[in-house]
């Protein structure tokens, strides 16, 4: 009896540790997926997707055409807004990034003075002020300036007292991520327009074409160990080889966008050649035989019988691969560079998503908040990734079904 | 007759030699495909041999063994001196990871045994798509998770044994991020292995009176070891190689030995991490050093577990 009690509290035990186990995991899912959402669902917005991240100051004037007029708008303000009918636009006292407050606007009409600027210092000549940009200080001839310190309401007072104004500093909205989304996008295209035609095409070698001896073996065992190499050491060869190698062929000066997508190219190629040889390798060989003997050619027959029966398994790999470009971020850390940038071009620094989370999250004050809203939005993208591959497997399971 | 059949053999030869042409374009596909892993073990050995060999712009060649057995890491550049050394660095790391290993190979198994023979179907599906997701979880948002949430327990943890952490940043930290890195790992590969079991074995205890529970932790997992320590390796490949998210946590640890589980501490990839604005000079090129350390620690730790693993697996089941 002492035997089978005793036994009962080891089964009873045991079997409650593995239930803690599987716990653990869920919990630790929700605790990651709510942490990411909790801190960072408050800037999920529009304007996070289009803004720029850098804010710019600006300082200017009105361009010699523009005066100021009556611009009655029918628009209701919230409280704390200030609206001036003379220069057509309303500003607000709020909180900045930083967590102290600033003048911000919140309505420019459209007929207002303030929409053709003219800059007065370096860049671009035309400006205009848009809703969310901060204004620093107004000055004027006639009057001491209005500066932002003194707020929103003390602002409006002045300008609406005066009618001209010397110069007008403010400052563009930042904090966007347009840069980076962009930066990811060209990165996605640029790897896979390299890594799927050499990655498909190892793998219909290997599938197709190679005699199973000791040298594609080999061929084989080689690809397959680039999967154990860790994908920081990736971004050191990137830095040593493709680095040098852009910069000689582009106007590149340092780090590229090209220079990591060839990098994330060699990280992903054993990916896409496995999963595109397991969909070759369940293509039927009575397929490859019937055309065949109709008198198709090697060729013709790999490309135009076998290959169409694996789209499934290419677009899988396409799957896998975007979602890795997406997570990378130690390779890219040394193959694209840290710098979080808004100008956009191929040759130069910038930052996927992923790497803007590490630089941000690098730099002091650490900017957690950002930071979660980009995690969100690459949990989104790779869960959307998760269940397209699950969804494309099953219907791949289903159509072998059905022919077998 | 005759005219007929010269076209035929022409077209013949015509697509051979299409054949033969794409045959050599995929086969160059292939060739280069493969020639990679010679290309990063090369730079990386070439890079990395670099500031032994070289004078360094008058910073003087880095010593071998100091390199490898030394507590300092000065960067080069600012201090003007060839002082970097690792040997406090490669303790921390090995440590990490196998303390890591140590809290997420039980989980991480008993989570699989669980998926594999305890729950009901749809309850192991519904776990299974979870550890799916938490595998294809970025690294760096384990990273970022780590640090808005792992640093904040850990610094509280540590205030209320009375110790003055670095806001969390320790070792600790970087071992609980790993942790729930690799547990994905462990499962997946684990559960494969356990479903794998011959099923004549478990009845076969069953049926000489041992209780389900007592099969599944005295039969099952026993019979599925080899793959169970396959998942092992794996997990702690990761745990050595992960960058980004352990940076985050670790607290960038410059000297000293210290195996302090709440002190700062530095892993092989966060220091290479480290100061990533300087890429020119010793500075550049002995990250490439560390990265062949890198290397080496993982190989090496694969041997042994492999070691172990041939040692363990060949006792007889049956």
């Amino acid at each position: 009896m002492s035997m089978l009690n005793k036994r009962k509290v080891y089964d009873i035990t045991m079997q409650s540790l593995t239930y803690l186990s599987s716990i653990v995991s869920i919990v630790v899912l929700l605790a990651i997926v709510f942490f990411v959402f909790q801190k960072g669902y408050r800037l999920i917005s529009w304007d996070l997707i289009t803004h720029n991240y850098q804010s710019v100051t600006y300082t200017a004037d009105l361009k010699e055409d523009q005066e100021s007029g009556t611009f009655i708008s029918t628009k209701t303000f919230d409280d704390g807004s200030f609206y001036s009918t003379k220069w057509g636009i309303a500003i607000k006292d709020d909180e900045n990034l930083i967590g102290g407050t600033s003048v911000f606007i919140t309505y420019v009409h459209p007929d207002s003075p303030l929409n053709a600027l003219n800059n007065k210092g370096v860049g671009i000549e035309d400006l205009s002020v848009d809703v969310d940009y901060q204004i620093i200080r107004v000055a004027f001839d006639g009057a001491s300036s209005a500066l932002a310190i003194h707020g929103a309401e003390h602002m409006i007072e002045v300008w609406d007292s005066q009618d001209s104004f010397r110069e007008l500093e403010f400052s563009t909205t930042g904090g966007g991520i347009r840069g980076s989304i962009i930066t990811t996008l060209y990165l996605i295209v640029l790897t896979l327009i390299f890594a799927l035609p050499i990655g498909v095409g190892a793998a219909i070698y290997l599938t197709e074409y190679a005699k199973n001896n000791r040298f594609t073996r080999f061929l084989r065992q080689m690809i397959e160990t680039l999967t154990g190499i860790p994908s920081i050491i990736y971004g050191l060869m990137g830095l040593a080889v493709f680095v040098p190698l852009t910069i000689r062929l582009t106007d590149a000066t340092g780090a590229n966008i090209i220079s990591g997508a060839l990098t994330l190219t060699v990280i992903l190629l054993p990916v896409i050649i496995r999963t595109t040889e397991e969909s070759l390798k369940v293509v039927p060989d009575d397929y490859r035989y019937a055309s065949l003997a109709l008198g198709a050619s090697q060729t013709q027959t790999t490309f135009k019988v076998v290959l169409p029966n694996a789209t499934a398994g290419i677009l899988t790999a396409t799957l896998l691969a975007i979602g890795r470009i997406i997570g990378e971020s130690a390779a890219l850390v040394f193959a694209i560079g840290t710098a979080v940038k808004d100008d956009i071009r191929l040759t130069e620094k910038s930052t996927s998503l992923a790497v803007h989370i590490w630089s941000m999250m690098t730099d002091e004050p650490a900017n957690i908040e950002l930071s979660s809203t980009i995690a969100l939005i690459i949990l989104a993208i790779v869960l959307v990734l998760n269940i397209s591959i699950k969804l494309l497997s099953k219907r791949m399971l289903r159509k072998q079904g059905v022919k077998k | 007759m005759q005219h007929v059949e010269i076209p035929v053999i022409k077209q013949h030869k015509e697509k051979r030699i299409k054949d033969r042409f794409v045959k050599i374009i995929l086969l160059s596909f292939t060739l280069l495909s493969s020639s990679f892993i010679f290309i990063v073990a090369g730079t990386i050995l070439v890079k990395g041999v670099t500031p032994f060999i070289t004078n360094n712009n008058g910073l003087g060649s880095v010593s071998f063994i100091p390199f490898l057995t030394g507590d300092t890491w000065l960067i080069g550049e600012s201090f003007h001196s060839n002082l970097y050394s690792i040997g406090f660095i490669i303790a921390s790391t090995l440590m990490i990871a196998l303390l890591s290993l140590v809290v997420s190979f039980p989980i991480g198994v008993l989570t699989a045994l669980f998926i594999a023979k305890v729950a009901p179907k749809k309850l192991a599906n519904i776990l299974r798509t979870v550890i799916e997701l938490l595998a294809s979880i970025p690294s760096i948002i384990y990273g970022l998770f780590g640090a808005g949430i792992i640093l904040n327990l850990v610094y509280n943890f540590s205030a209320a044994i009375g110790y003055q952490s670095k806001g969390g940043n320790s070792m600790l930290a970087s071992i609980l991020v790993l942790a729930i890195m690799t547990i994905p790992t462990i499962t997946s590969i684990s559960e494969v292995a356990i479903r794998s079991v011959d099923k004549n074995l478990e009845e076969g205890s069953l049926a000489l009176g041992a209780s389900k529970t007592q099969t599944h932790f005295k039969v099952v997992l026993f019979a599925a070891k080899s793959g169970i320590f396959t998942s092992a390796i794996l997990g702690i490949g990761r745990a050595l190689g992960e960058a980004t998210a352990v940076s985050l946590v670790a607290g960038g640890r410059r000297s000293g030995y210290s195996f302090d589980l709440l002190d700062t501490t530095s892993t092989l990839t966060t220091i290479m991490l480290e100061g990533m604005k300087e890429t020119i000079g010793l500075d550049y090129d002995i990250r490439f050093s560390v990265g062949i350390v890198l290397i080496v620690v993982i190989i090496l730790t694969n041997i042994i577990l492999n070691f172990v693993k041939r040692k363990v697996g060949n006792v007889n089941v049956k």
